[in-house]
């Protein structure tokens, strides 16, 4: 499972990441339910004359079964296509990315690799080293027909200039309030709606020695989704996106301020455990306070769905764990129905192929990984597709009274916002969560917080 | 080492001249031969990075894009960056503090077990352990012990009624630096501990039993006998203990990552958030070079200070 710590290690090198603005904006509101028979698969087998090739196609190991699928599903593909070699192979995540870039550099790159889309794909398109992607034999590169097999945020991340450069391999990775219903119960508390309503339950909670919100903070990014939803809740997604673009003193935008005095709000209230600066989250420790209702709720990425299963899988197969929605900022301007998070990751296809390999991979990629049958064995693995359609794939899922809610909210998301981090590249994050991890401290004001981000627009 | 050259120094065949540069000679000769491993690994390994970290430090390299010419763009961003300036700031306390916190205890605990008291053996296995843990092991284990509320110090403060051990060392600001050099203490006071004992074991008992006679008091003795007797032990050990911490990284990187803000974040973590997590190697070689600078400067400056460098004894004129 790839989870937000574990990118930690991959995250985007640069920080020209303006154009992403436009590519993230995406808007679902039209409505997305079409099945995923890829129409196209079968135009492409219906040719007689197909070009075949020998290409590589690099996977980050997962040491999941997804590993051994992927090797399953080349050999399929080949006896389906006499002629043609799927070499897959599967670079470890520590060095996936220092890999990809001496490849791209000795200019022999696999056809197609594991990227995430966003700032460090940008970087290769504009080093030309990364193509727009279509459908086999088609002139269509960058508007390929799987386009409409999968939920339209999902694609946001690899649009550039109206062009699509990857096709999603993974689920989806929204970030969510994980609660605890039982302790909620016992304290006659429903999930808040509103911040207001948080930081009330936040006193009545610290009366019976209940901390509200669980929170490992030391890594940084974990105190950042506060800031990315309040920041959203306030002033809507264009706040970010001014930031995103660069646009001179974008960090002091009033919403970035409400944004940091309502984190300071919630410190002051001591919403979060004692020295929540000091611990990291890979450790459980947040995890264990839900479970045991020390702590009532955290917020987390989807994954912490697949992280308390291991931990506490009798306690999650119960429905013990609730999911909210990050609460209403009253007189906010955001819509409560936004997300954030990762979207999910991708497949990118290189340039300098010959026509026979870009046919090939485009043909592969498409065969793969916009099939309702591949939608199928994300679900077994515990991960929430974007292919279309999906929904119907949960109720064999042991996991699904989480996994059809969080499906449901990707497909209906007005706004779904490419986690920070990722989107700004390491220039800018690293000083985010450093001077973020302040805010949370109470030794940085949210002006001296937006001075110094400013610096680095 | 110190006392067996002057004791060498006084062997009547070596003084003459023309024996004195054959043996110079032959000397020469069989050194190089017998050092041309360690120096063919030491110029591999130490000299050749070394240079060439000096040579990335004028350059821009993002492993994604190939080697560029960057003249002194990497030095102004250096001098000029609020942030490095910080990390530089915090380097120095972290040195600063690491000396006065170890150089004390461990002279004391040095002296102590160098003497003849009962169970003294024992006392010094126990002192000596935390010198046979691994860092990150150890880094883990304080984690445990300073993890606010569950923490071994913050169930001490409970069951003691001692409320100020329950507190988040780590995750304050105010705090976090100096519970860093506590444990960076906690590991490396045993080997300088070790250093003390072999100095102090090394001071003739005709020094103590002069002093005596004369009358001296055991503080006067300390003062006047054991602390010039020690001096080289304290600038080598200094030398360890201030160069050792500029370039200290495992503990930090483990319990704060250089946490909360910026309270940790010494040079040595701002190299490697620059180098491994930006993937600007340029800028973080200069970074290196700066701390390779600091060292090797602190250095030479005891090593003069001290007259440790002309290699005098400490004991002369007393055999």
């Amino acid at each position: 499972m790839v989870t937000r710590a574990s990118l930690k290690l991959t995250r985007l090198s640069g920080r020209a990441a303006a154009a992403l603005a436009a590519g993230l904006s995406i808007s679902t509101a039209a409505a997305v339910a079409v099945p995923a028979t890829s129409s196209y698969a079968q135009t492409v087998s219906a040719s007689s004359s197909a070009p075949t090739a020998s290409i590589s196609v690099w996977m980050e190991a997962s040491g999941t079964p997804v590993d051994n699928y992927w090797v399953a599903q080349a050999k399929a593909f080949e006896k389906a296509n006499p002629g043609d070699t799927i070499n897959v192979e599967f670079p470890a995540a520590t060095v996936f990315n220092s890999k990809v870039a001496a490849s791209l550099a000795g200019n022999n790159p696999p056809a197609l690799t594991f990227g995430w889309g966003g700032g460090r794909e940008l970087q290769y398109i504009n080093s030309k080293v990364v193509a727009p992607i279509g459908d086999a034999g088609q002139n269509d590169a960058g508007n390929p027909s799987w386009k409409k097999d999968f939920v339209p945020s999902s694609l946001g991340a690899v649009t550039f200039n109206n062009k699509i450069y990857g096709i999603p391999v993974g689920g989806t990775q929204p970030v969510f309030f994980f609660y605890n219903k039982k302790t909620l119960a016992k304290y006659h508390l429903s999930f808040p709606s509103t911040t207001t309503q948080l930081l009330a339950d936040v006193k009545t909670l610290a009366k019976h020695d209940v901390t509200t919100i669980a929170l490992g903070n030391l890594g940084g990014w974990e105190g950042l989704m506060y800031l990315e939803y309040f920041a959203d809740r306030i002033g809507g997604p264009q706040v970010f996106l001014n930031i995103q673009a660069g646009k001179k003193g974008a960090w002091s935008n009033p919403a970035i301020i409400q944004a940091l005095s309502d984190i300071q709000a919630l410190a002051k209230a001591n919403a979060f455990e004692q020295g929540y600066n000091q611990i990291d989250w890979p450790t459980g420790f947040p995890d264990a306070l839900v479970h045991s209702g020390t702590a009532a709720m955290q917020l987390m990425g989807d994954w912490d769905i697949g992280n308390m299963q291991g931990y506490f899988p009798g306690w999650v197969a119960s429905g013990a764990m609730g999911i909210g929605f990050f609460p209403r900022v009253p007189g906010g301007k955001g819509n409560p129905a936004d997300l954030e998070g990762n979207t999910t990751d991708y497949l990118e296809l290189a340039s300098h192929l010959s026509p026979a390999e870009t046919y090939v991979a485009e043909k592969f990629a498409a065969w793969l990984c916009a099939s309702p049958a591949y939608a199928k064995f994300e679900v077994s693995e515990g991960l929430v597709p974007v292919i279309a359609g999906s929904s119907k794939l949960f109720a064999s899922s042991p996991l699904k009274q989480y996994l059809v809610p969080i499906y449901n909210a990707v497909q209906h998301a007005p706004y779904f916002q490419y986690s920070w981090d990722q989107a700004l590249g390491p220039k800018e994050s690293t000083p985010l969560y450093s001077n973020l991890q302040k805010v949370f401290g109470l030794t940085e004001t949210p002006q001296q917080f937006a001075k110094t981000m400013n610096t680095y627009l | 080492m110190v006392a067996s050259s002057a004791v060498l120094n006084r062997n009547p065949a070596v003084r003459t001249p023309s024996a004195k540069t054959a043996a110079r000679r032959r000397a020469f000769f069989t050194d190089l031969v017998g050092m041309s491993p360690t120096l063919a690994l030491y110029g591999a390994f130490i000299i050749v990075p070394t240079v060439f970290a000096v040579f990335l430090s004028f350059t821009h390299w993002n492993v994604d894009g190939p080697i560029k010419w960057a003249g002194f763009a990497n030095w102004s961003r250096f001098f000029s960056d609020p942030v490095s300036y910080h990390s530089l700031l915090v380097t120095l306390e972290l040195a600063g503090f690491s000396w006065l916190a170890q150089t004390p205890v461990a002279m004391a605990l040095g002296i102590f077990i160098a003497g003849t008291q009962r169970y003294r053996a024992v006392y010094a296995t126990l002192y000596l352990l935390p010198l046979l843990l691994s860092t990150a092991g150890l880094s883990l284990m304080w984690e445990d012990v300073l993890f606010p509320q569950y923490g071994g110090l913050a169930w001490l403060g409970r069951h003691l009624h001692m409320a100020f051990l329950s507190r988040t060392w780590l995750g304050s600001p105010n705090l976090a630096l100096y519970t860093i050099v506590v444990i960076i203490a906690w590991q490396f006071v045993p080997f300088h501990t070790l250093i003390f004992q072999a100095g102090r074991r090394a001071i003739p008992a005709e020094l103590y039993d002069a002093a005596s006679v004369d009358g001296a008091s055991v503080r006067q003795s300390f003062w006047h006998v054991t602390l010039p007797q020690l001096r080289y032990s304290i600038v080598t050990s200094s030398t360890l203990v201030l160069v050792g911490s500029l370039t200290y990284f495992d503990i930090i990187y483990i319990l704060t990552q250089g946490g909360p803000g910026d309270s940790t974040r010494v040079l040595a973590m701002d190299m490697y958030n620059v180098g491994f997590n930006q993937t600007e190697f340029g800028y973080a070689s200069a970074i290196a070079t700066v701390l390779g600078v600091i060292g090797i400067v602190l250095a030479v400056l005891l090593v003069r200070l001290s007259g440790f460098g002309s290699m005098e004894g400490t004991q002369e004129g007393i055999w």
